[in-house]
This record gives structure tokens, C-alpha cells and sequence, in this order.
């Protein structure tokens, strides 16, 4: 009797743990609120519809044949089968794949970029930096079920950074930190601003140039301002390229990195702190193999190109000005997501778009593919990009195919949980729970002059004007905050002999991140104006000088965009430099605007001559 | 001496396969011969099947009706012959005396228990045969055989705390006051288990509150092996049946010791 009683306690009890586990999460099947704005939708683009049939990635796992029900912007309905009221549209998706709309959770804002990120089928974007000015009308568009031609966004605004570090290089006047008590203040501005979490930057180059030459927060501050935003309820990121940093970010209260570090190899250590602190990690492999050298190809996809415009196309192909290529610094990369992955880590994919390398949307597909090379399994790959980034940001209506959540969607010819590229082959994009017009890029226009072949500048008759266009003029960068001199003259003895030849010397000073002091040629009429060089096929001069390297840059293609570049010594003796356009990576000889000869790091005076310069 | 009572003995003692197949062959007879029990097992799970599901198809939200209330009248299917065969066969044989009876006997007391889980099976799989034939025939569900073999077995799993309930019902009444107790806790637990018509319908409290009753349970099991329901804890679920279980015949146990 004893022991039967002893059973009857032990089971209630055991049983009471398991229903405790097991108690479910009341639910309801209330119609979902109506849009705000009814405005009759053209009869092209239903918004009450089922997707029939197609392969289905709900964001978490795969339905090998399933259908999902939209109506008025919302999911209404996912299930094997579906049997709709007759006023719904059905599609016919059977042999494609349905996958929630993609989340890139590392990108940076500006001008077309949401645009062209639905474009590619990335509905959601979570911006790192940017400018703030854009955050009001951005969280009146992620609210709203109307229909949309752009991506939502998600932003930190202006992110942390110390006087002359990371980010205050492009030109913008943004507020810095420099010591602990400035974080409470700085964190209810950015909060005032919109910012929908506080993004830190401790990045000191070391990664990337071998020694520590950028100014970044400190311990002290950094921790501040994480410990200020958890204090004002909003997540704080930070952007580390070295163990050191991110292990302080994460012991520090950091929710997550927003890269990984390539500076070394994880340690247990650190992969026990990052589960521990139930921390994320966006991955940026993109980025960083564009830094590496290595070429992403993302852009020759003919899944991918007809619909990149111009810029797209120019980013992807650009490279950063790092110099020599890198591979172990990828190689790193790979390795520490793949042991972050192994530990539990939580994997976010993101483009870090548009650095060069990187495009926005096209390198978010780039990038799931970098996530699979690196050891995710396309199903993982697809997680970091959907049901991943909105559970670690906090974005509830989104990420999933699931009942009530936003109808955004894509539909895809494959199968990505085999072949990671197939999210290329986008057949349709649903936003708000509409059909997204995919209109491919418009042909570049080509510049309306064109430039035959010749000599640049007259340095024989003393001008540096000659040929066409506005000819050479002094380009520094005191345009981003930079002290670096330069000066550009006509100097007696020219190569063979020559009358002359253009010096160009001056001084490479601290100041910019990126230091640089040269002589830029524009074709055009005015500086930076396009010239169409397409019937010319490379760049030729002859040149001596200190003995240093030197760059060349192209400016081609839309204005703001990145330059090309390759680079030559300067040997004491006059000796001819050759550079065929097909060396400059992205190169648009249809708008060709300028090449600069410059002198960058290290620092000091330089001096360099060049005569004959012709392009052929 | 010794070598008589082992002769004895062995004469003594029929065959036991013969036993459990014999008790089981007349606990079923008992039971079909007993319209009263027969046909309602039968026949309810069916007619409320072709009025809910198959007369007003559709769906809510994400879940079929047709697939959906054919998981959960299975589940209230199977559940009827578990807990009448138990609780009201038990309540009255006790007061016949025909447990007494069988008690001294020579059959073994398992054999009673054996043939009345043998007769709650049989039944069980009938109802799960006659609410797949109106399923696929007039409800358009269409379900792969290994689902349904899953779901078969599952369901035939899950009788057995349902017997065990039954059992436990059987020891605390005798009579016909076991047919009202089996019915009052029947019907509701199956409402409130959301097999009648799903969960969302009801208040959060009662939906909460489901993760008591058993037939819940079980109803989770089925809707997520028939593929209504994404993430269902098999295991938990299972677990929480099996404990479920080992209280109820440990209550049972207390009880017919006592009497």
C-alpha cells in the first residue's frame, strides 16, 4: 500500500512537470486587422490569393509540398492542402520553392538601396550606420500593409565611434564618444533619432593593416554605451574585426556582433561566452572575402544580372584598397563561423552592402552561398536569413510563413535547402502580400563623347591641359577630413628626353582613414563629367620617382561610385607603366570620368613623375 | 508425495494462450451484444464526423476541417470503447459479482484484463476504419499510408490510459452509476480537449487548461502525425500519457484492494 501510494505522488508530480512543459499558447483565428489605407489594389495584383503546391521553407523547416493563403498583407494560411473561398487567385507554384522574404541583417542605407534590395528579393533590411533623417518615414513603411517598392528597414542610425575613428570617415559630421560619462546622453540622442538599437564600433585596423592606426573606444566607453542602451531598452551590436574586441563586446552585455573577427582564431574560451551570452553573430563573409582578394562572381549570374543596375554592378566588381590580396584573412573567417555554428552560435547572414564587393540584395544571395561554403547547411543558410534575424531583433510580424504574419514572400525556381544559389532564380516577389514589379535594370546609358585614343596633357608645351577635357588638376583628401598636401607642376626634363614632364609631390599626412594626395585627370568638360571610352583598351605613361607605390584609380561609371584600381612603383630611372582597362576591376569604359595617380599610406613626403601619358 | 501435487498441478492447468483468447472472444461478444455499447462507439464518432466535417467543409485559418476533425474524432473515437469497456464493464461485474467469480476461477486475473484492452482495440481500430473510409471518401482527405499507419498505432497506444481511467471509474462505483460518471467525464473532457470543434474557439483559460486532460494529449499526438499541427512534442506528450497512465491503475490498484 505503501509503495502504491509512493507511485501515485511520484507520477502527479512528474506528471504536473510535464504539463507545465506543455502548456499551450492560447490562440485564435481572429481576422487580421485591415490595412490602414483600402485603396483598391489593380486587378493585376490580387491580394487575396493561395500559393498552391510549391516547395515551402517556413523559415524553420522545409514542407516538401505545401500551400500558403494570403490575404490583405497577411499570411492567412499554410497547409498541405488548402481549399480557399472562390474569390481567391490561386498559383500554380508546384516545382518551385516558397521561402519568407529574405532578411539581410547587416547593410547600409543609401539612396536607391531599398529599392534595389527588394529587387532581389530581400524585403527586410537591418541597417548598421546610416543616416538618420531616414528613420521616421522608415517606421511609417514597416508598419503599413500598403502595397511597397522598397524594402522595410530596421536601423541603429548613427552608430558609436570614437573622434576620428570608424565611421566618421564618409564625410557626414557625426557625433562621437570619448569617454564613459558621455554614453547615457549619446544613447537617449540616438533613441530621440529613431534609432532602433545602438550599433558600437571597435575597430582599430589592426585586422586589416597590421598595427592599431585608427582611433576606437575604449573599454570603459564601450561598456558605457552598452549598458546605457540596455538601460534605455534597446539592444546594443558591435562591429569587431579582433577577438579581443568582440570578447570584450560580449562580456560586456553585448547582444550580438555584426561581424566576425579575422584577427584570430575563436578560442574555446570565446565560443563558450558567446553560447553563454546567447549571443549572434552576422556572419559578412562577402565583405570580407572582397577584402581577402577573392572574386565574387554573384555579378555574372545570369540569375542575377539583368537586374542590377549600374551602381549594383560597379560595387560588386569593386575591391577595397587594402592592396596586396589577403586569403588568410577569409580563410580565418571561415573558420571561426564555422566553430561559432559548431558551438550553437546563432548565425545572422548579411551583406555589409554596399562596400565593394557587395551589392544591395544581389550580395545577400552571395552571401548565403559564402554562409554554406563556410559549413551551414543550405536549410541553416536559409534560417540565418529568414526566422534567425527577426527572433534576434526583436521583429515579430516577420521571418516566417506562418499564420498572421506579413505576406512577404518569394518564390523560386529549385530548390535552395539542396542548392543554396537557387534563391537566385526568383520567379515572383510578394510584398505586404502583392506581387513586387521586377522590371529589369535599363541598359547603362552610354556617356554622349566620346574619347579616342591620345595624350593626356600637353607637359612638353608646359599645360596640363591637352587632349580632351578638363585636364589635371590636385585631388587630396582634405574632402574627407584629411590634411595630406599635394602640388602639381611642369617640370624641365621629361622621359627620352622630352621638355617635360608633371611632378607631382607633397606630403601624405594623418587625418583621413584613408589617406591619399595626387593628380587627377577628368576627360570630360567639366571634373568628373562622362566620357564614353569604350573604343580604347588601356592606360599608358612613363614614370619615376621615390621608389614608393602608387595607385592608379578609375572613377567610372555613376558618380559617388567606387574607383577601380591597380598600382605601380615608381622606380628612380623613367620606365613605361602599362594598365589595361581589363585590370581595373568594374571598370565602365562607357562612362569613363577620371583617373587619379596617387600616393596613400605610409606616411611622409613623396614625389613622382610621369610623362607621355596616353591612353590607346 | 511431491511428484503428485506437480501432477496435479499440471492437470490442474489449462492452456493460457487458450485462457486469454477465449476471455477475450467472450468480453467481446458481451460487448457487441450490448447494443447499448456497440452501436454509440460506433456510430458517434461517424455522425459527428459527417455533420462538422464532411456536411460543412472548409477550413479555419490554417487547419483543414476535414483532416483536422478526422485526427480528433479518431482520438474521441478510440477513447468511448477504453473508457465503457473499463469503467462500466468493471462497475458492473463488481456488483453482479461476476469479478468475484472470475476471481476464484481458474483463469488468470490478467485474462480479464487482457480480453477487456483486446476488446477496447478492436473497436478502437473499427472506428479508426470506418472514420478513414468517410475521411477519404467524402471528405477528400487524403493522408500517406505511413501516416496513417502511424497514426493507427498512436491512436491504439493511446487507449491504454484510457483504460486505465476507465478502470480507475470501474473501482469507485458500481452499477449504473458508472455509465453517468464515464458519460460526465467523456463528453466534457472531449470538448474541453478541443476534439469537437478546435481549441481557438474556446476562452484562453480553457485553452490552457487543456494540458490536463489526456484526451488533449492525445488529440496533439494525432493532429500533428495527420500534419495540422507544426512542432508537436511527441515525446512530451507521450510521456505525459504514460504517467498519466501508471497514476490511474495505481489509483485502481489502491482502490480494488481496498474492497
Amino acid at each position: 500500500m505503501k509503495a502504491l501510494h509512493l507511485v501515485v505522488v511520484l507520477s502527479l508530480a512528474a506528471l504536473v512537470a510535464v504539463l507545465l512543459q506543455l502548456m499551450p499558447e492560447p490562440a485564435s483565428l481572429r481576422a487580421p486587422p485591415k490595412a490602414t489605407v483600402t485603396e483598391p489594389a489593380p486587378a493585376s495584383t490580387p491580394t487575396r490569393f493561395v500559393i498552391d503546391g510549391a516547395r515551402v521553407f517556413d523559415g524553420e523547416k522545409l514542407w516538401p509540398q505545401a500551400s500558403v493563403q494570403v490575404r490583405d498583407g497577411r499570411i492567412e494560411a499554410i497547409a498541405v492542402t488548402l481549399d480557399p473561398p472562390a474569390d481567391y487567385a490561386r498559383i500554380d507554384a508546384r516545382g518551385q520553392s516558397l521561402l519568407p522574404g529574405l532578411i539581410d541583417a547587416h547593410v547600409h542605407t543609401w539612396g536607391n538601396a531599398r529599392r534595389d534590395a527588394l529587387r532581389f528579393g530581400v524585403t527586410t533590411m537591418l541597417d548598421m550606420f546610416s543616416d538618420h533623417r531616414q528613420l521616421a518615414d522608415a517606421r511609417r513603411a514597416r508598419e503599413s500593409f500598403d502595397a511597397a517598392d522598397q524594402a522595410d528597414l530596421w536601423s541603429a542610425g548613427t552608430l558609436a565611434t570614437a573622434p576620428g575613428g570608424h565611421g566618421t570617415q564618409f564625410g557626414m559630421d557625426i557625433p562621437t564618444l570619448s569617454t564613459p560619462d558621455d554614453a547615457a546622453t549619446w544613447v537617449s540622442a540616438r533613441k530621440a533619432e529613431g534609432s532602433d538599437w545602438i550599433k558600437l564600433v571597435r575597430e582599430d585596423l589592426h585586422t586589416f593593416t597590421g598595427n592599431a592606426s585608427l582611433p576606437t573606444l575604449d573599454d570603459a566607453t564601450a561598456a558605457a554605451v552598452i549598458s546605457a542602451a540596455h538601460t534605455q531598452g534597446l539592444r546594443a551590436v558591435v562591429h569587431a574585426s579582433g577577438q579581443e574586441h568582440a570578447r570584450a563586446s560580449l562580456r560586456d552585455g553585448a547582444d550580438g556582433l555584426v561581424h566576425g573577427f579575422e584577427d584570430a582564431l575563436a578560442d574555446e574560451a570565446f565560443l563558450t561566452l558567446a553560447q553563454e551570452r546567447k549571443a549572434f553573430v552576422v556572419a559578412t563573409l562577402t565583405v570580407v572575402a572582397g577584402m581577402a582578394g577573392e572574386a565574387a562572381a554573384v555579378h555574372e549570374d545570369p540569375r542575377i544580372a539583368p537586374w542590377l543596375t549600374a551602381e549594383q554592378h560597379q560595387t560588386l566588381a569593386a575591391r577595397f584598397g587594402f592592396g596586396k590580396p589577403n586569403p588568410p584573412l577569409i580563410a580565418t573567417a571561415r573558420e571561426n563561423l564555422r566553430r561559432l555554428h559548431a558551438s550553437g552560435v546563432t548565425i545572422l547572414a548579411g551583406s555589409d552592402a554596399p562596400n565593394p564587393g557587395t551589392a544591395h540584395g544581389a550580395a545577400l544571395h552571395e552571401e548565403l552561398a559564402q554562409l554554406v561554403r563556410a559549413g551551414l547547411t543550405p536549410a541553416e543558410a536559409l534560417v540565418a536569413a529568414t526566422s534567425a534575424p527577426a527572433r534576434a531583433f526583436g521583429l515579430a510580424d516577420r521571418g516566417r510563413i506562418a499564420t498572421g504574419l506579413r505576406a512577404d514572400l518569394i518564390l523560386v525556381d529549385g530548390d535552395p535547402t539542396r542548392d543554396i544559389t537557387a534563391t537566385r532564380a526568383i520567379t515572383t516577389i510578394w510584398k505586404n502580400g502583392r506581387a513586387v514589379a521586377r522590371d529589369r535594370a535599363a541598359p547603362p546609358r552610354v556617356a554622349d563623347q566620346s574619347w579616342r585614343a591620345g595624350r593626356l596633357g600637353d607637359f612638353d608645351a608646359g599645360q596640363l591641359e591637352g587632349g580632351v577635357g578638363a585636364g589635371w588638376s590636385p585631388t587630396t583628401d582634405k574632402i574627407a577630413s584629411g590634411q595630406s598636401e599635394v602640388r602639381l607642376e611642369v617640370s624641365g626634363k621629361g622621359a627620352n628626353g622630352s621638355a617635360g614632364a608633371l611632378r607631382i609631390s607633397g606630403e601624405v599626412k594623418p587625418g583621413a582613414t584613408w589617406p591619399w594626395a595626387g593628380a587627377l585627370y577628368s576627360p570630360g568638360s567639366a571634373p568628373m563629367q562622362a566620357v564614353d571610352a569604350s573604343a580604347l583598351k588601356e592606360l599608358v605613361f612613363q614614370a619615376r620617382g621615390d621608389g614608393r607605390e602608387y595607385r592608379v584609380l578609375v572613377f567610372s561609371g555613376p558618380i559617388g561610385g567606387v574607383p577601380a584600381m591597380q598600382t605601380f612603383a615608381a622606380t628612380p630611372e623613367w620606365r613605361e607603366v602599362r594598365m589595361p582597362f581589363a585590370g581595373f576591376p568594374g571598370l565602365d569604359a562607357t562612362n569613363l570620368r577620371g583617373f587619379a595617380l596617387s600616393a596613400g599610406l605610409p606616411q611622409g613626403a613623396f614625389a613622382l613623375e610621369i610623362d607621355a601619358v596616353e591612353v590607346r | 508425495m511431491n511428484a503428485s501435487v506437480v501432477s496435479a498441478d499440471a492437470l490442474a492447468r489449462p492452456p493460457q494462450l487458450r485462457l486469454y483468447a477465449l476471455e477475450s472472444w467472450y468480453e467481446l461478444l458481451r460487448v457487441l451484444r450490448t447494443p447499448a455499447f456497440a452501436l454509440p462507439t460506433l456510430a458517434f464518432p461517424l455522425l459527428f464526423y459527417v455533420m462538422f466535417a464532411v456536411v460543412l467543409p472548409g477550413q479555419w485559418g490554417s487547419y483543414q476541417k476535414a483532416t483536422y476533425l478526422f485526427a480528433t474524432y479518431c482520438a474521441f473515437g478510440v477513447m468511448g470503447p477504453a473508457l465503457f469497456g473499463f469503467g462500466v464493464g468493471l462497475a458492473m461485474e463488481r456488483e453482479q459479482g461476476l469479478l468475484e467469480l472470475k476471481r476464484v476461477s481458474p483463469m488468470p486475473i490478467a485474462a480479464y484484463f487482457v480480453a477487456k484492452i483486446a476488446m477496447s482495440l478492436a473497436f478502437a481500430l473499427a472506428v479508426i476504419v470506418v472514420l478513414t473510409f468517410a475521411a477519404a471518401g467524402f471528405g477528400g482527405v487524403r493522408i500517406a499510408p505511413g501516416s496513417w499507419a502511424l497514426l493507427t498505432l498512436a491512436l491504439l497506444l493511446g487507449t491504454l490510459p484510457f483504460c486505465a481511467f476507465g478502470l480507475w471509474i470501474g473501482t469507485l462505483v458500481k452499477g449504473q452509476a458508472a455509465v453517468a460518471l464515464v458519460n460526465l467525464v467523456y463528453l466534457p473532457m472531449s470538448f474541453l480537449s478541443g476534439l469537437w470543434i478546435p481549441l481557438f474557439a474556446l476562452p484562453a483559460m480553457l485553452q490552457k487548461g487543456a494540458v490536463v486532460w489526456p484526451a488533449w494529449h492525445l488529440g496533439q499526438l494525432a493532429l500533428g502525425i495527420v500534419g495540422q499541427l507544426p512542432d508537436v512534442n511527441y515525446g512530451l506528450h507521450l510521456l505525459a500519457l504514460a504517467l498519466m497512465s501508471v497514476l490511474f491503475l495505481t489509483l485502481a490498484a489502491l482502490r480494488l484492494r481496498r474492497t
